[in-house]
């Protein structure tokens, strides 16, 4: 069931005088329970698409159907509150907050989504999912003592802690080795199978594709299939 | 909230070196105000403890209290008018003791008075301070314009008057000394006394800033409090501007996953808080015991109703400090700083 729709969804920059279009009307229909992967050469739009559906910048036209609401219509507070409760982002970098431990991290992430768990709760929650992704045995370090692909799986496990309907994934993997790579694949793969996850992840690596239920390309502003 | 918290936990020095900024400048705050109140006592407790009431000059004199001459059939007719009231004079001048030691004092004589002490005449009341320069009960003093001599009848605590110890003396006694038959200024102890016609009238406050350097001295030492004050609200905002220049990816990020704007600031309200009480606390301990054993000569002073009003003024301009440094906060997108945090 497509419960996230992108409809003929515009963008234009202006810079100086000149209007330069960067998405030329973009229609991209995501599904529960199924990885969406972006491809395409280097400034053909994928993550401008990506952080237009994701809410971090408006669309110059177009919709954005998140179950059934037009996010282009919403406000600014809306859309934060969409994106606290609904939305789960992992980057390029990891981006997490130095000076909070692992468990800490994703108690944060709970506190910002609102949820109406108590503190045992909360604790028990960030547990389980830290052994979902394998860390909760570092659950005490900082960011800065983690290597690369165990501060991935942390920014992932932040992503995922609030239980989230769409996950967004901007090149999740192009700070790693394969091999770590692969690990982060599977995770999420797994993660959106056994959590029903809409995910759309733009990714520049040919040896991530398998991990997806489905490819789209986009050329130039387009999409071309 | 615990994200604040958990910051300046991991970041302790940073946090301990404003702190400490905070602590030294509140400080010397504390010091100097609690010096500006000590030498305005030494200035002018004579004035500054009177009763509120209204002083009057000679309209020539102006405004200069040892210019004035106050006409005496004026004087009568008002002393008689408002009960309560005092006519008196203040000169600069010195007594001589025994061992012909000089020691300057203000001579103070008045009319009869429950604000000023009733001396007769050949007597002479001190401020207890000129019992340390060895003065004491009995003892005889003269003076060059005096033709007799002043027995010392007994001392005052704290009457001080242009930062030499006040000494009292009769009338008569008074306008031999200096030639004079009228007195130089009238008091009526009433808040909203009446206007007499060639006399201009002061208020208790108006008629400090009259004493010769009293208002000089004050509005240089309040001017540095208060330069003080600014600097520290400078500090803030300088302080926590470069903190959050460091941090704007991380406030993107924050942002980006749904954390409102408030409070981010609330985290930067919070640790300005922490550390300001954490300073206020010491400076305010360590200059309420610098009060108790501050030498005696020295002329400090400091009460804590000053300490805590300035404590106060410290928290809001802090807050203002902090509070500005935090609008680029609101100014910053998540998305930049998304894309910035990769290149
Ligand atoms: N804020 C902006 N202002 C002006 N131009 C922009 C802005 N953001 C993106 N662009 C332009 O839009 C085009 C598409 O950028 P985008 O980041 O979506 O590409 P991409 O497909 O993700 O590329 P890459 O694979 O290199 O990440 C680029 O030419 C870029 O210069
Ligand atoms: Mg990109």
């Amino acid at each position: 069931m497509a419960n996230f729709l992108i409809e003929d969804v515009t963008k234009s920059f202006t810079s100086g005088e000149v209007e330069e279009q960067i998405l030329k009307g973009v229609n991209l229909s995501l599904k529960e329970g199924e990885i969406t992967a972006l491809v395409g050469p280097s400034g053909s739009g994928k993550s401008t698409i990506l952080t237009i559906a994701a809410g971090l910048q408006r669309a110059s036209d177009g919709k954005i159907l998140f179950e059934t609401k037009d996010m282009t219509k919403m406000s600014q507070e809306e859309i934060r509150q969409v994106r606290a409760k609904e939305f789960g982002f992992v980057f390029q970098s990891s981006h997490l907050v130095p000076f909070l431990t692992v468990e800490e991290q994703l108690l944060v992430m709970l506190d910002v989504s609102k949820t109406k768990l108590g503190k045992q709760e909360q604790v028990k929650e960030v547990e389980k999912i830290l052994k979902l992704v394998e860390m909760n045995h570092r659950k005490d370090a900082y960011p800065a003592s983690l290597s690369g692909g165990e501060r991935q799986r942390v920014a992932i496990a932040r992503a995922i802690i609030h239980q989230p309907k769409i996950l967004f994934a901007d090149e999740p993997t192009a700070s790693l080795d394969t091999k770590r790579s692969k690990d982060v694949m599977e995770l999420l793969r797994e993660l959106t199978k056994t959590l029903n996850l809409t995910t759309l992840m733009v990714t520049h690596d040919e040896e991530m594709l398998p991990y997806a239920d489905r490819i789209i390309t986009m050329r130039d502003g387009y999409i071309v299939e | 909230m615990k994200i604040a918290w958990k910051e300046m936990k991991k970041n302790k020095a940073k946090f301990l070196i404003l702190g400490s900024i905070i602590f030294l400048v509140s400080f010397l705050t504390f010091i100097i105000s609690g010096l500006a109140n000590g030498l305005s006592q030494d200035n002018a407790a004579l004035i500054k403890d009177m009763p509120t009431g209204q002083f009057y000059l000679n309209e020539d004199a102006k405004q200069t209290y040892n210019l004035s001459k106050i006409d005496i059939d004026l004087q009568e007719q008002i002393m008689e008018e408002n009960p309560g009231a005092a006519a008196f004079s203040v000169q600069m001048g010195f007594v001589n003791d025994a061992d012909d030691k000089q020691h300057s004092v203000a001579f103070v004589t008045s009319t009869e008075s429950d604000v000023f002490e009733t001396v007769q005449e050949g007597e002479i009341i001190l401020d207890s301070s000129l019992k340390d320069e060895g003065i004491a009960v009995g003892d005889v003093l003269s003076n060059n314009q005096f033709s007799g001599e002043f027995i010392v009848k007994g001392f005052v605590d704290k009457k001080k008057y242009s930062h030499a110890p006040v000494a009292y003396i009769n009338m008569t006694n008074y306008q031999e000394m200096y030639r004079v038959m009228e007195m130089q200024t009238i008091f009526i102890p009433a808040k909203d006394a009446p206007m007499f016609i060639g006399l201009e009238s002061f208020s208790n406050k108006s008629f400090l800033n009259a004493i010769p350097s009293y208002s000089a001295e004050q509005m240089s030492l309040n001017m540095i409090i208060w330069f003080l004050v600014v600097i520290s609200g400078m500090l803030f905002a300088i302080f926590f501007y470069m903190m959050n220049v460091q941090k704007i990816g991380l406030y993107g990020i924050l942002k980006a996953i749904g954390m409102k704007t408030i409070a981010l600031f609330r985290m930067i309200w919070v640790q300005m808080m922490v550390i300001t009480i954490v300073a206020l606390a010491l400076s305010v301990g360590l200059s309420q015991l610098f009060n108790v054993l501050a030498p005696a000569g020295m002329p400090f002073h400091l009460t804590l109703d000053t300490v805590m009003m300035l404590s106060a003024v410290f928290l809001i301009v802090g807050f203002i400090g902090a509070t500005i440094s935090g609008f680029q906060i609101k100014k910053i997108e998540p998305l930049q700083a998304i894309q910035q945090g990769e290149m």
